[in-house]
């Protein structure tokens, strides 16, 4: 939260967090299992790579594109995604006119079940604060120039509402199967950071 | 409820917890209604940003019924309410002088966040 | 409340410097943190907006100072000793044994 992006923690607290682990565990209030499996469950097996194939389904299915738009949640379920913190989801379709960029000003609500546990930089304060006042400067910290005439909207996630942006599907992808246009689609894309990669940037 | 068990993490997980309500609650506001949000400063928990006080945005559409978070955390109570998304536009937001005043903001907000406006 | 937490608008924290291909989590203690915290909720002593308002209403230039793990631990004890999970006296005493066994 300071200037460095991932700072030291205070002195004592790996010591604290050891102390109450060690504590819950002894009381039998956390059995170190289940805290193994959910450590593992989204360290390894939930991220990115789920909302990557949603989009993937939603540029070359029409049909599951407006289902996307109409009820993200069911839409998203079908591919088997869903769950805690992504009870309630709603998908964003950019267009050439229309981008969109998602952020929780007050804490760090994120579309878990699609995309994993947010990375550091969505949680801490300069784009907290800043997404919602300055977006275009944001994007172009993270190389996205937009033209003057797109209109920036930015989601601010105030209640249990989670957004996933669709970014525009890349030119020159029409002969690409869906798990290769999932390989193009990035984390920051479905965010709302960052734009899908061109096909030829994977070659 | 009680101590979660390692064979029971992933039903957990995808049954999730949310925050609807089946609940018949009538709503105030509708799609492109203009509001007015409330200048409230509780000492309690609350989803109403500071920067989004006292200001004027458009309904842009009704989530549904949600658990009142500013009560819940407070006492447990699950109270349904419409939940809206409201569009601000960065000139409201920020000032006129803002860079790009017609860029947007969408926020989640409560229905008693909101006063009827326009 | 008006805690630091409410972010939207502020300036001058610098630029945003994303870190490229970074881990879920970068310390064992997060993990440890994240997994604690999501397990002690299925006791349901309290809800999410609780958590959140327990995090929240850290001391403000603490919140500025710390990571957002560091905001969640801060929470997590917050309500453990509300609901009286754990004592302070324990925690105090539990982290000096281990302090202590570490030296050795």
């Amino acid at each position: 939260m300071s200037k460095h992006h991932h700072n030291d923690p205070l002195p004592d607290t790996v010591l604290r967090v050891k102390a109450l682990e060690s504590l819950l565990v002894e009381k039998r209030l956390v059995d170190p299992a289940t805290l193994d499996e959910l450590i593992e469950t989204y360290e390894t097996k939930v991220g990115p790579r789920n909302g990557a194939q949603v989009v993937a389904k939603g540029w070359t299915d029409p049909a599951y594109k407006q289902r996307l738009l109409d009820n993200a949640t069911a839409a998203i379920a079908e591919l088997g995604f869903e769950g805690r913190q992504g009870e309630d989801m709603v998908v964003l379709e950019n267009t050439d006119d229309v981008h969109n960029m998602v952020v929780c000003t007050l804490c760090s609500c994120y579309p878990w079940p699609v995309l994993g546990l947010p990375p550091v930089w969505y949680k801490s304060a300069p784009y907290r604060a800043r997404s919602v006042i300055d977006p275009r400067a944001v994007l172009q910290e993270f190389d996205v120039e937009l033209p003057e005439t797109t209109t920036i909207r930015v989601w601010d996630s105030t209640a249990e509402i989670r957004y996933m942006v669709l970014p525009q599907r890349p030119a020159g992808t029409e002969n690409l199967s869906e798990e290769q246009l999932a390989d193009l689609v990035t984390r920051d894309s479905m965010i709302g950071t960052g734009l899908a990669l061109d096909p030829e940037s994977k070659a | 409820m009680s101590v979660l068990t390692p064979d029971r993490v992933q039903e957990v997980l995808r049954k999730g917890g949310s925050a609807r309500l089946d609940e018949k609650v009538s709503a105030q506001f509708q799609a492109g209604d203009q509001v007015l949000t409330r200048n409230i400063n509780p000492v309690g928990h609350t989803r109403l940003p500071r920067y989004a006080r006292d200001k004027h945005g458009v309904i842009d559409c009704d989530h549904g019924v949600f658990i009142f978070p500013d009560i819940h955390a407070a006492t447990g109570e699950k109270t349904g309410q419409h939940l809206y998304s409201v569009c601000f536009t960065s000139a409201e937001l920020w000032g006129e002088n803002t860079k790009h005043p017609d860029d947007l903001v969408y926020i989640d907000l409560f229905e008693s966040y909101l006063l009827a406006s326009g | 409340m008006n805690g630091a937490h409410d972010l939207g608008g502020m300036h001058g924290f610098g630029p945003i410097n994303p870190e490229v291909d970074e881990p879920v989590f970068h310390e064992e203690w997060e993990r440890r943190a994240f997994a604690i915290t999501l397990a002690m909720g299925s006791h349901c002593k309290w809800n999410l907006d609780m958590s959140r308002y327990a995090r929240e209403s850290m001391e403000p230039a603490e919140y500025l100072s710390t990571s957002y793990y560091e905001h969640w631990i801060h929470g997590l004890e917050l309500l453990l000793l509300e609901k009286g999970f754990l004592t302070e006296d324990e925690i105090q005493q539990r982290m000096s044994d281990i302090a202590a066994q570490e030296k050795t």
